[in-house]
């Protein structure tokens, strides 16, 4: 066959697909002509679709234009109250009791903030713009990263080094086009909180530290915005609906805020990142998308706001004559879900109390002011205790990867030490799953959670928890006493706190012996010594 | 932590998150009946030190509910943990 006779029967069948395609265009002009004639016969004798009798709780504005008839010549043309296009995509919810036209037209109006588009963000956000959501705000200063991607859904390996917020929305247009997105590439700041909240309706905490969930709290109870909050650590997770039903501080009928759960933020030092903790995918990814889940159900259900309650109500806590709260739009009592993904059971749900009487943001005591907040006054990071990096070491006491690499290759004798160059003890302080990741060859392995946890000879008698006279501690000792040790961490934190340990349990034989740890740990060694080894 | 109850006498005490990376455990029984206001001081004589890196920041719950025992003027400060009953012990947890 020529090129020619080729590019013929091409032509030919490109021809034949679009007379196909255009007779289906055709039908579905017939189809629509047909169905606007009926529609049209329909409503001249009955005007109104009476969305009241579907939905008799009052609609958002927005939404019950659709119940609106437009006219169309001499012909009155009915708008249902979804798009075409709607009836299908949400079909699947639509038909459930617990969402329905009423709370689809709900989802349709509404506005949602997800505070961190990382673990939990991205699971949440996916769902709830699948859920028809009308507009989604997502807020996060970070770029994706590639140890992200193994929880965080929405972000892809050819978008790594993207800013999170510019990833998660590519996604989520391509999930939903229909839901308007707005970006915010930035960490929430108190300056800014309570102007971008007020723009939302319930507001998602996906966020990682203590000082953000304070934060992410106050400036909710401030704007009178329900708060689904979730956090998840290894192979745990926590979920609250706070600030639910939304009302001003004092009132007691208001849900409970973070601080009334937790009023006092974890120590600083105790504060363990996935970074540093590990987090499993599949246990963050259960609570965002419970996350989701709780936003569905207050925003289907209908939001409670403060006028729903009269002063009546809000005084006695009873209801009064004739502004009783529909009772199927009462918030469910406040509890706290833990999930424990290796326990059994693996879930447990916790009832937890009204707004505390004393509570420092939602009670009538309140002393976190919308000024305060705003003029920045609160300092949520000191608040929750800055963590400043270790510095527990002399500069003696220190060594750079370069002078351990020259150390291990012998071009340089290993500290004090008389005995061959190489010789020299490395203790890897990592945990026993990461040293058992990659190691340096010849190094031993002694957790720091073990070293921590020992009680130096001074402290008086063990304690009965901790075993006699630490076995790691004797290991050390059998071994010459003479030889220099080297302490390696992941980051150059714990390896310090090692050292010190150390020679709080008499290992330097009273100053003779060398002991010092290696400057920013083994992430150093791979920047500079040995690109090869692994960073996890 | 698989269900548990504990032997006569006995309440069932729950760690979670920090709580039980701290004592290495996630469960064990304590005498009963104590005043829920010691708790912490039962614990701490178990783990010294869990007080101030743990406890302090810590919500507890009784049988699967709340209890407030912060401050002179709590909710709860009155209340007598029992036995069988099963008390827990929870860590804020932040990340995600």
């Amino acid at each position: 066959m020529t090129s020619r006779d080729a590019q013929i029967v091409s032509l030919r069948n490109q021809i034949a697909s679009c007379e196909v395609q255009l007779q289906r265009l055709r039908d579905q002009l017939l189809e629509a002509e047909n169905d606007r004639d009926i529609s049209s016969r329909d409503t001249s004798g009955q005007i109104s679709l009476g969305l009241g009798e579907i939905a008799p709780e009052s609609l958002p504005a927005e939404a019950s234009e659709g119940s609106s008839h437009q006219q169309n010549g001499d012909k009155v043309v009915k708008l249902w109250p979804l798009d075409k296009h709607e009836y299908r995509r949400y079909g699947r919810q639509l038909i459930m009791p617990e969402i329905g036209l009423t709370g689809q037209l709900r989802l349709k109006s509404s506005s949602v903030l997800v505070v961190g588009a990382g673990g939990l963000g991205c699971p949440a956000a996916a769902y709830l713009a699948g859920a028809g959501v009308g507009m989604i705000g997502l807020i996060d200063g970070d770029t994706v990263e590639e140890s992200n991607l193994h929880r965080q859904i929405l972000h892809s390996t050819e978008r790594v080094a993207m800013p999170k917020v510019d990833s998660a929305i590519a996604s989520l247009r391509s999930l939903n086009p229909t839901v308007k997105y707005i970006p915010y590439h930035t960490r929430l700041t108190a300056e800014i909180a309570l102007d971008i909240f007020e723009k939302y309706d319930v507001i998602l905490d996906c966020t990682d530290t203590p000082a953000s969930r304070y934060l992410i709290s106050d400036a909710c109870v401030l704007s009178q915005k329900p708060l689904v909050s979730a956090s998840a650590l290894r192979t745990d997770g926590q979920l609250m609906v706070l600030n639910n039903p939304p009302l001003p501080p004092g009132h007691a009928q208001g849900g409970p805020c973070y601080r009334c759960v937790f009023p006092k933020p974890p120590p600083a030092a105790s504060v363990v990142s996935c970074g540093d903790g590990g987090i499993l995918g599949p246990v963050v990814g259960t609570m965002g998308v419970l996350q989701a889940l709780e936003t569905i159900k207050i925003i289907a259900k209908g939001i409670q706001r403060y006028s729903d309650f009269d002063s009546t109500y809000l005084q006695k806590g009873l209801p009064s004559g004739n502004s009783v709260p529909d009772p199927h739009r009462l918030s469910e009592p406040p509890s706290l879900l833990l999930f424990s993904a290796f326990s059994n059971p693996p879930f447990r749900s916790i009832r937890l109390r009204t707004r505390k009487a004393k509570c420092s943001a939602c009670s009538a005591q309140t002393t976190v002011t919308r000024e305060a907040l705003k003029s920045g006054s609160l300092d949520y990071v000191q608040f929750c205790g800055a963590v400043s990096p270790v510095d527990a070491l002399a500069a003696t006491e220190r060594v750079s990867v370069e002078e351990y690499s020259r150390i291990r290759d012998g071009s340089i004798p290993a500290e004090d030490t008389k005995t061959m160059p190489t010789e020299h003890i490395l203790v890897d302080v990592r945990e026993k799953v990461q040293f058992e990741l990659c190691n340096l060859d010849g190094s031993m392995n002694i957790p720091y959670s073990i070293v921590a946890r020992s009680s130096s000879s001074e402290s008086g008698k063990p304690s009965s928890q901790a075993p006699s006279e630490d076995d790691w501690v004797a290991q050390l000792r059998t071994l010459a006493n003479d030889k220099p040790i080297y302490v390696v961490c992941r980051l150059g934190n714990d390896s310090q706190l090692a050292v010190r340990k150390m020679k709080e349990m008499g290992l330097d034989s009273g100053g003779t012996r060398w002991i010092g740890d290696i400057r920013n740990g083994l992430r150093a060694w791979m920047k500079r010594i040995d690109p090869d080894f692994p960073e996890y | 932590m698989a269900s548990h109850w504990p032997p006569p006498g006995h309440f069932a005490l729950l760690y979670f998150a920090a709580a039980s990376e701290f004592t290495r455990r996630s469960v064990e029984n304590i005498p009963a009946p104590i005043h829920a206001t010691g708790l912490f001081g039962v614990i701490e004589q178990r783990y010294p030190g869990i007080t101030d890196k743990v406890l302090s920041s810590c919500a507890v719950t009784v049988n699967l509910q709340y209890v407030d025992l912060d401050g002179d003027d709590a909710a709860d400060k009155d209340l007598i943990i029992q036995e069988g009953d099963e008390v827990a012990i929870i860590p804020p947890v932040s990340s995600g």
